[in-house]
C-alpha cells in the first residue's frame, strides 16, 4: 500500500500535541495547582468555590472566636471583683449588726459601703471598644443614679442579649443584660446594698442584718451568673479546636481538588520534555531525506 | 504495411508519451506543495496491431492523458470532520476566553461572595464597630460589580460570537460562487482526467466551505450538487444561491436561505454552526443561570434586610437594587444602600443589638427558589462553564486526530511522492532517450535505403 508521502503535517500535529503537553506540565509544576481554569477540572473549580467560602468564613470565625473569648473574659472579672466588693460589703455589714458600733463607727461602715455600691455601679457600667458589657443590645450607659429610684439607679439598657456567630450554624451568647445580673427582681445586686447603706446610716441591727442577709443572697446569685460567662469560655476554647481542625480538613480538600501531586507533576514534566525533544529529533530527522541525497546530479 | 515508417511512427508516438509522462511528473513536482493538488498520472495505452501481409506488428502506445488520483469517499469525510472540527474549535476558544471571567483572580464573584460571606461574619462578633459595617457595604458593592462585570463578559462574548455570522455568511456566499463557476468548468474536462486541476480546485473550495457550514454533496453530470445539512441548496450545476442574515430577536443574527427563510436552528457545524450555537445557545444558557441566581439572591438579601431594623430605627432598606428586569440582573444588579447606618443589623431596635445578622448571613447558604443556596448555585455555574470549554476542547482534540488520520489516508492516495517522482523522472527520461534513438536509428537506415544502389556505397 502507498503510504502518505507527506510526512510534515503529522510530524507538526505531533509536535504541536508535545508542546502542548509540555506547557501544561511547566503550568502546573510552576503554579502548583492541577487545576487553574474551570475547563481543567470543572467538578473541582465547581467544588473549590464552597471551598474558598467557607474557608474566608473560617478564617473569620476564628476571629470571632478569639473576640467574644476576650468579651467574655473582661465580663468574667468584672463579676469576679464585683464578688470581692460584694463579700466585703457583707463583712461591713456583719459587723455593722454586731451591736457594739457607735454612731460614727455606723457612718463609716455606712460610707464603706456606698463606696462599694460606686464601685460596683461602675462595673455595671464597664464598657469594651464602646460597647457596654451588662447593657443588654442598649447603647444607653446601662446604669445612671436616679434620685427617684428606690434604689438610687435606673437600669436604662434593655433585656436582649447578642450572639456571635462562630461557625456555621454555631453561635455564642456573649453578654447577659445588667437587669439580670445587678437589679433582678429577688436579687437585686443595687437594690441591696443601696439598703445596707440605708439600714446602716439607720444604725437598727435587725434591719442591717436584714439587709446583709440580701446582699449575702445577691452575692451568691452574682457568683451564680458568673457560670454563664465559665460555660460561655468554655465553649468557645472547645470551638477554637474544632476551627483549627476544619481549617486543616478544609485546607486539605483544596489540595485534593485542586492542588497537585509534586512527584506526579515532576514525574510528568520530565516525560513531557522528554516527548518534545523526540519529536524535535524526528522532524529534523526524517525531513532533509530524499532519493535525491543519493543521485548524482545529470551531467 | 510494415516498414521503416511504421517503426517512425512507433517512435514518435513513444517519444510523445514519454513527453506527456514527464510532463505530468514535473507538474507533480513543482505542485509539491500547493494544497488540494492531487497528483497525476499519465495513462498509457497500447495501440492497435497493424495486421498487413499477414504480419502481425504492435502499434505502439498512445498517450490517452494524464489522470488526477483521488478518492471521492474520502473526500467527503474529510469534509464532515472539517466542519465538526471548525464548530468545535470556534466554540472552544470563545469557551476559554469566557471561563476567564469564572477563574478565581480576586474579582470573579466566587471571590466576592468569600468577601462578602465573612464580612457579614466579622460585622457578627463586632456589629458596632463602623468599620466592620463599612466592610459589608464594600463587600456588596465589590460583588455587585463582580456580578456586574461577569455579565459583561458574556454578553461581550456572545456580541463577539454573533458578529462573526455576517462575516462567516459572506464567505460562504463567496465560495458557493466560485464552486458553481468550477462546476461549469468541470463539464469541459476530459473524462480520461478524472475531473484535473479543475476538480482540485473544487475539492479545495469545497473543503473551505465544509469549515465554515455543514454542508451535503451529492455528484451529479453537472458537478457537484452542494447543499446545507437541511437541504437548502446551496449549489446546483452551476449556479449558487446566497445565504442572507437578518437581525432576529434579542439582536442575534439570523441565517436566511436565498428565499427568506429562516434556517438557523439547521447549521449544527463549521465555523458558522459554532458562532451560531456560542451566540444563541450556549451563552443565554449561561446568561439565564447568572441573571436568575443575581435576582433571587438580591430578593433573598432584601428580604432579610427588611426583617431587620438599621441604626436608624428604620426597617432594613433594599440592600441590593436594579434586579427588577430578569433579562439583565446581573447586568444591572447595584448596591442600594448609601451609608452603613442603613445595614439592619439588629432585630429588636436597639443600636448595639446585632440579632438580624444572623439573618443576613444564612442568605447566603439558604435555598434559593431556584432550590439551590447562592453558593451552590454559583459552584453549578462554574461547573457548566467549564464543562462546556473542556467538552468542546475535547472533542476539537478528538476531531483533530481523526482529521490528521484521514489526511494521511488521503496522502497515501493523492500526495506527490518525491521519491516516486524522481524514480519516474529517471524511467521517463530513459523511455525518451531509447524514443529518440529509434527515430534516429530509423532515419540511419531510411538514408541508407534511400543510397541502396548508388555506387559509393559498395
Amino acid at each position: 500500500m502507498r503510504i502518505d508521502p507527506n510526512m510534515v503535517p503529522s510530524l507538526l500535529a505531533e509536535l504541536q500535541q508535545s508542546q502542548v503537553q509540555l506547557n501544561t506540565a511547566l503550568q502546573q509544576v510552576s503554579t502548583g495547582l492541577r487545576v487553574n481554569q474551570p475547563s481543567d477540572d470543572p467538578t473541582a473549580a465547581a467544588a473549590m468555590v464552597q471551598n474558598t467560602i467557607e474557608t474566608g468564613d473560617l478564617d473569620q470565625y476564628t476571629q470571632n472566636v478569639s473576640t467574644s473569648l476576650s468579651t467574655v473574659q473582661t465580663a468574667s472579672s468584672v463579676l469576679s471583683s464585683v464578688v470581692t466588693s460584694l463579700t466585703s460589703a457583707v463583712s461591713a455589714g456583719t459587723e455593722g449588726a454586731n451591736g457594739t458600733n457607735n454612731a460614727s463607727d455606723l457612718q463609716a461602715l455606712a460610707n464603706q459601703v456606698q463606696g462599694i455600691l460606686t464601685s460596683v455601679v461602675s462595673a455595671a457600667n464597664t464598657s469594651v471598644s464602646g460597647s457596654y458589657l451588662f447593657g443588654g443590645t442598649s447603647t444607653a450607659t446601662p446604669y445612671t443614679a436616679d434620685p427617684a429610684s428606690p434604689t438610687g439607679y435606673t437600669y436604662n439598657g434593655n433585656n436582649d442579649t447578642n450572639s456571635v456567630a462562630i461557625g456555621d450554624q454555631t453561635s455564642v451568647q456573649v453578654n447577659l443584660p445588667g437587669s439580670q445580673i445587678f437589679s433582678a427582681a429577688g436579687n437585686n445586686v443595687i437594690g441591696s446594698l443601696s439598703s445596707l447603706v440605708t439600714a446602716l446610716k439607720g444604725g437598727n441591727s435587725a434591719d442591717i442584718e436584714t439587709a446583709t442577709t440580701a446582699v449575702d443572697s445577691a452575692l451568691n446569685f452574682v457568683g451564680q451568673q458568673q457560670v454563664f460567662y465559665g460555660n460561655a469560655e468554655t465553649q468557645l476554647n472547645s470551638q477554637e479546636t474544632f476551627l483549627q481542625q476544619d481549617k486543616v480538613t478544609l485546607s486539605t480538600q483544596a489540595s485534593t481538588l485542586v492542588g497537585v501531586n509534586e512527584s506526579t507533576a515532576a514525574t510528568e514534566l520530565s516525560q513531557a520534555e522528554t516527548d518534545n525533544s523526540a519529536a524535535l529529533a524526528a522532524v529534523a530527522k526524517v525531513l532533509p531525506n530524499s532519493l535525491l541525497n543519493y543521485l548524482s546530479p545529470p551531467s | 504495411m510494415g516498414g521503416l515508417s511504421t517503426a517512425l511512427l512507433i517512435g514518435v508516438g513513444g517519444l510523445d508519451a514519454a513527453q506527456g509522462a514527464l510532463d505530468a511528473t514535473s507538474n507533480n513536482i513543482a505542485n509539491v506543495n500547493t494544497p488540494g493538488y492531487t497528483r497525476e498520472v499519465a495513462q498509457f495505452s497500447e495501440v492497435p496491431e497493424n495486421d498487413s501481409n499477414s504480419q502481425i506488428t504492435g502499434g505502439g502506445v498512445t498517450l490517452d492523458g494524464l489522470m488526477s488520483i483521488r478518492d471521492e469517499l474520502l473526500n467527503m469525510q474529510i469534509n464532515q470532520q472539517t466542519s465538526l472540527q471548525n464548530a468545535a474549535d470556534t466554540e472552544s476558544s470563545s469557551l476559554q476566553q469566557l471561563q476567564t471571567n469564572f477563574t478565581s483572580t480576586g474579582t470573579d464573584i466566587a471571590s466576592a461572595l468569600t468577601a462578602f460571606s465573612s464580612s457579614l461574619v466579622q460585622l457578627s462578633g463586632n456589629s458596632s464597630s463602623s468599620a466592620a459595617q463599612q466592610g459589608v457595604l464594600s463587600a456588596g458593592q465589590n460583588l455587585a460589580a463582580a456580578f456586574n462585570s461577569t455579565a459583561n463578559g458574556l454578553t461581550g462574548a456572545q456580541a463577539t460570537a454573533n458578529e462573526q455570522v455576517p462575516d462567516t455568511v459572506s464567505q460562504i456566499n463567496s465560495l458557493t460562487q466560485q464552486i458553481a463557476q468550477l462546476n461549469g468548468q468541470l463539464a469541459q474536462v476530459p473524462a480520461a482526467e478524472n475531473g484535473g486541476t479543475t476538480k482540485d480546485q473544487l475539492d479545495q473550495a469545497v473543503q473551505q466551505l465544509a469549515a465554515l457550514t455543514n454542508i451535503s454533496i451529492t455528484q451529479t453530470n453537472n458537478g457537484e450538487t452542494i447543499t446545507t445539512g437541511s437541504g437548502t441548496p446551496l449549489v446546483i450545476g452551476n449556479q449558487s444561491f446566497s445565504l442572507q442574515t437578518a437581525t432576529g430577536p434579542g439582536g442575534l443574527n439570523e441565517v436566511l436561505d436565498s428565499n427568506g427563510n429562516n434556517i438557523t436552528s439547521t447549521i449544527s457545524s463549521g465555523t458558522l454552526g459554532g458562532s451560531l450555537n456560542i451566540a444563541n445557545q450556549v451563552i443565554p444558557g449561561f446568561l439565564t443561570q447568572l441573571n436568575t441566581l443575581a435576582s433571587q439572591f438580591a430578593t433573598a438579601f432584601n428580604a432579610a434586610q427588611a426583617a431587620g431594623t438599621d441604626s436608624n430605627g428604620n426597617p432594613g432598606a433594599a440592600f441590593f437594587t436594579g434586579t427588577a428586569n430578569l433579562n439583565s440582573a446581573a447586568a444591572d444588579i447595584d448596591v442600594g444602600l448609601t451609608s452603613t447606618s442603613q445595614i439592619a443589623i439588629s432585630s429588636d431596635g436597639a443600636g448595639g443589638g446585632n440579632g438580624n445578622v444572623a439573618n443576613l448571613s444564612a442568605v447566603l447558604t439558604s435555598p434559593l427558589p431556584s432550590g439551590e443556596s447562592p453558593e451552590n448555585s454559583y459552584a453549578s455555574l462554574v461547573f457548566n462553564v467549564g464543562a462546556a470549554a473542556s467538552n468542546a476542547s475535547t472533542q476539537s482534540t478528538a476531531i483533530g486526530d481523526s482529521l490528521t488520520q484521514l489526511n494521511t489516508l488521503q496522502g497515501s492516495v493523492s500526495a506527490v511522492n518525491i521519491d516516486e517522482e524522481t524514480a519516474n523522472l529517471l524511467r521517463f527520461q530513459t523511455a525518451y532517450e531509447a524514443a529518440t534513438r529509434i527515430v534516429s536509428t530509423v532515419q540511419v537506415l531510411n538514408n541508407a535505403t534511400l543510397n541502396m544502389g548508388s555506387g559509393s556505397s559498395f
